[in-house]
């Protein structure tokens, strides 16, 4: 026993090393820490971006932080952190479905100078109407994330079929170049009970004109978004476009699917098209992209993804936090970062700027979507309806219950949430 | 007859722990392209690209070093605490000693993530947020559990007289553990060891929480940190899975042939 | 004994490992147990004490007695099939002579891999369109997206995973057993399953008991695995009462009601635990 003693009082001393701060800021400059999940390449774009701030604004440093990419787990980590009031950082990038949430639980400053009136048009609407909570606005929208229609062109130019504008053609494309292609799934999409599968179904309803939310009021449970669901049910189980694995499909493996070649249409997010357009990828040069399809009668529907700025209600540098938001928000900000990362920035005035256009020319396409797209019900108590829903729609997608009943009961249990705050 | 089934028997479950495993490494050194396709199951052509990108891309290195750190730090304190404490509870007489077992025990039967949180406010109050010391304490304090457990069976098996003739002969309280207990019980030392050594080498959900730059980064962190926006970069993760989990199977190999040739040398007796 | 107790303090070899477990976890214990009695959460105003109304509420919850019954089936089988491939697995080990410590290491490799990566992997591994399973056995079974296979699924993946840990304990038990015991039942004429049966496994009890227990617990306890294979889908089907505490409590962010969610764990694996020592105490006898 005497033997490990002084190895382990040494282990110990060399743990706690980390623990003092080896790198203590300049006396007289702030700190800011900047949180957000990790964004896809590299980091040193960042990092530059965020060294001209501080050669902007002396006396601020700016360390920034990555969380994993996931959005469960930055959610958890901020629910962690900010219930503790913790000041660990100052400025944090937010999931667009939290901001009524954290705005009403008190963690978020409100930013009506970052972003006043004015300047609110200079962004897309439906972003700003996600980052107003009671008429005030707590996070500046950073960049921006819709659903897509992804098809294979070359398959339809073969069997001489037009690039679908309703659901029911693209249900009956998908059955005739099913039958003609064997080994070609017809559509897919995103079906696990998690998040992206609400995303989904909301296309649904909305294109039917249908809702969830309206004035504060559940209107979940009505005909049009019945008749939605059913198709989205009939995909699977009627139509047999869809294959019945949806319920396990989420961004990654839907893609994957399309990628290798095996799949005639796809619903995704944005990100997708880069890999499609990769002279290795199976399927390059053989990709459109278009607005999702709609029912007869409605309009296509995206449902809107994206990230936007916060300034944390307990930051010790709350001055400095907004001077980093500002910064990172505007204009020639988000254009870098566009450039280097090929995110999609939310200001407009972005997607007519020749220089990005001339890099990534599929913004242009991106622009008629984000005009569009619609965010999800803004509610401080968004991830509790979400969940909710996450349980009722895969129960519709496993075929485990009707649209009726699952939108019956969802729509109880989202009455009962709402109504337990009021 | 009986030693060719005995064979198939160990094939069949090596195969068994090994194939996913196998998977992963074939999967490590598939080149991107081919990353997701089915056919062919082994890749055309062998590329370390995934193996250099987790290291370019991040300080995975210092990462693994942390983990290293931690895990070595929390096996000794768990070992160092655990081993007198589950002496103690099984040679010497301890009034209550169900009842302590029984709240050691209960200490490990709350899911990790109820105490997450308050453990966070406690850290962070102790000024111990973002520190690889936060890891050790919590690691160990979950650990000792087991350790407790698994080692006060082990002593229990021990004939009594053993002990006694120790002190007898003078050997000190903490002599005695030393010289003659501990090395009978040695297999018992080992498992505890190892499955404290890989549970803190493996833990995710308080790494996640209580850290937040590359300084404190521990392994699992780090290739949570892997995956962007939306993709998942499955060549890096499996090149990270096979690169920090064989030092666990050496490490495991090795303490394993020291305990058996010590068994074989004599040490265990009748 | 008058000898141990005249030379020795209990108490010295005790204080260091209690005073540890007492100041890291007495105060987030005691916190759990406080806030399952309150109604707290950042979207509700101010905490306030409500009693045991918390309890109430999940008594009449019916996802609650969804998780609860997914977990236990999940506890029973996956411990079941842990404890037996594990004696298996041990048994095998400890009657090899060459290349034991190659074996041992090769074992815990399951074990030995972070979940996270081995949840992603098994997930990718069960995908019906792309996953190796399909591939090779030649069919289409959608694992993880049917509610009739994803739980077992998930249990497949678990045991796989947590034979090692069993396998492990109870070859450090059979190493530990002397081998005049052995021995002497050889100069019987005992046969080897009567060895196995009337020898080893009694021995073997309180050891089997202990990874019996902390595999319990861990598989009551079960949720990065779940999580990252199926979020708890398709339909709740494979939600466990970790996974449905973890979703109250930090995406519904509702404090209160996940701690009584998780205090419910507590009490589940603390019977589980009670029923498991009663009968050993009656298998012993």
């Amino acid at each position: 026993m005497s033997r490990w003693a002084p190895a382990l009082l040494l282990a110990c001393a060399a743990v706690l090393l980390p623990a003092c701060d080896a790198d203590g800021p300049t006396p007289g400059s702030t700190v800011v820490v900047f949180k957000h999940g990790k964004l896809f390449g590299d980091a040193a774009p960042l990092r530059a971006l965020l060294d001209e701030f501080e050669r902007l604004h002396p006396g601020i440093m700016v360390r920034d932080e990555t969380l994993p990419a996931g959005s469960d787990e930055q959610h958890q980590f901020y629910a962690i952190n900010l219930q503790a009031n913790s000041p660990a950082f100052d400025v944090l990038a937010v999931d667009v479905i939290w901001v009524a949430e954290f705005a009403h639980a008190g963690w978020l400053h409100e930013l009506a100078l970052e972003l006043p009136p004015q300047e609110r048009s200079a962004f897309f609407p439906g972003p700003i109407e996600a980052v107003t909570h009671q008429g005030r606005v707590y996070a500046v929208p950073w960049f921006v994330d819709a659903g897509l229609l992804y098809y294979r062109k070359d398959l339809l130019e073969k069997h001489a079929f037009p690039v679908p504008r309703t659901w029911d053609e693209l249900a009956r494309t998908a059955q005739a170049v099913m039958a003609r292609e064997p080994g070609i799934a017809g559509f897919v999409w995103q079906g696990k009970q998690y998040e992206g599968l609400v995303c989904n179904a909301l296309e649904y309803m909305w294109s039917n004109g249908g809702e969830v939310l309206s004035a504060g009021r559940v209107v979940l449970d009505t005909p049009r978004n019945r008749e939605a669901l059913a198709f989205m049910a009939d995909l699977v189980h009627r139509y047999r476009v869809t294959p019945a694995s949806v319920t396990s499909a989420t961004e990654e493996p839907s893609r994957h699917v399309f990628g290798q070649g095996r799949a005639l249409f796809l619903r995704n997010w944005p990100y997708a098209w880069r890999l499609f357009q990769d002279p290795r990828s199976r399927v390059y040069g053989k990709v459109g992209v278009t607005l999702l399809p709609h029912f007869e009668g409605g309009a296509s529907a995206a449902t809107l993804g994206g990230w936007q700025l916060a300034v944390n209600r307990h930051s010790r540098y709350p001055e400095a936090g907004r001077k980093l938001v500002r910064y990172l928000a505007s204009v020639p900000a988000q254009k870098r970062l566009a450039l280097a990362y090929g995110f999609q920035p939310a200001r407009v005035a972005l997607y007519r700027d020749p220089e990005l256009l001339a890099a990534q020319p599929f913004l242009a396409t991106l622009e008629r979507v984000f005009a569009a797209a619609r965010p999800r019900p803004v509610t401080p108590y968004y991830v509790r309806v979400s969940q909710v829903l996450q349980s009722e729609l895969s129960a519709i997608v496993a075929g485990l219950k009707t649209p009726e009943a699952a939108l019956a009961a969802a729509a109880r249990k989202l009455r009962e949430i709402l109504a337990d705050e009021a | 007859m009986r030693s060719a089934l005995r064979a198939a028997g160990m094939a069949l479950i090596i195969g068994y722990c090994i194939a996913p495993f196998l998977w992963q490494v074939i999967t490590s050194l598939k080149p991107a392209a081919e990353l997701v396709s089915l056919p062919p199951l082994i890749p055309t052509r062998l590329t370390a690209e995934h193996y250099a990108a987790i290291f370019a891309g991040h300080p995975f290195l210092r990462i693994i070093g942390n983990s290293a750190l931690v895990a070595a730090c929390t096996t000794l304190l768990a070992l160092g605490l655990g081993a007198p404490a589950a002496f103690a509870l099984s040679m010497l007489q301890v009034r209550g000693r169900a009842v302590i077992l029984a709240g050691v025990l209960a200490i490990s039967m709350f899911p990790p993530v109820a105490t997450v949180s308050p453990l966070f406010l406690a850290l962070n109050a102790l000024g111990l947020h973002d520190t690889l010391f936060a890891l050790v304490i919590t690691y160990t304090t979950f650990s000792l559990p087991l350790a407790v457990w698994l080692l006060a069976n082990f002593f229990a098996a021990l004939p009594r007289e053993l002990y006694a003739a120790a002190r007898v002969d003078g050997c000190t309280a903490c002599g005695a553990l030393a010289r003659v207990v501990l090395p009978l019980a040695a297999p018992g030392l080992l498992a505890a060891g190892l499955l404290t050594f890989i549970f803190a080498w493996n833990e995710l959900l308080f790494a996640l929480t209580f850290t937040a730059t590359e300084a404190a980064r521990t392994i699992p962190v780090g290739i949570a940190l892997f995956p962007g926006l939306h993709e998942v970069p499955y060549g890096e993760i499996a090149a990270a899975a096979v690169t920090v989990t064989l030092p666990v199977v050496v490490l495991a190999t090795v303490f394993q042939r020291r305990i058996v040739e010590g068994l074989t040398a004599g040490a265990v007796k009748g | 004994m008058k000898l141990e107790r005249e030379l020795d303090r209990p108490l010295w070899y005790l204080l260091p490992g209690g005073l540890l477990l007492a100041a890291v976890t007495l105060f987030p214990l005691g916190y759990v147990l406080w806030l399952s009695l309150q109604r707290h959460s950042p979207l509700h105003g101010p905490p306030r004490f409500i009693g045991l109304d918390n309890y109430l509420r999940l008594a009449a919850d019916e996802r609650f007695w969804n998780a609860l019954w997914n977990t236990v089936y999940f506890a029973a089988v996956s411990v079941a099939l842990e404890l037996v491939l594990g004696l298996v697995i041990a048994l095998m080990i400890e009657r090899t002579s060459r290349g034991r410590a190659l074996f041992y290491g090769v074992i815990l490799l399951p074990w030995a891999v972070p979940t996270a990566v081995s949840a992603r992997m098994w997930e990718w591994m069960y995908d019906a369109q792309i996953g190796v399973l399909n591939y090779l056995a030649g069919v289409h079974v959608n694992w993880l997206g049917s509610p009739g296979w994803a739980l077992n699924a998930a249990i497949a993946m678990d045991v796989w995973k947590s034979t090692p840990f069993v396998a492990l304990l109870l070859l450090a038990g059979l190493q530990s057993i002397p081998r005049d015991v052995y021995r002497a039942a050889a100069v019987d004429g005992a046969s080897g399953w009567t060895v196995l049966a009337r020898i080893t496994l009694p021995l073997l009890a309180p050891v089997m008991l202990v990874a019996l227990v902390f595999r319990t617990i861990d598989a009551f306890r079960v949720f990065d695995s779940i999580y990252v294979l199926t979020g708890g889908g398709p339909a709740d089907s494979t939600e466990t009462l970790s996974i449905y505490a973890y979703k109250v409590l930090f995406q519904g962010l509702e404090f209160g009601y996940g701690s009584a969610l998780a205090v419910s764990v507590f009490v589940c694996v603390a019977l589980a635990a009670l029923c498991y020592a009663q009968l050993m105490r009656k298998a012993l006898r």
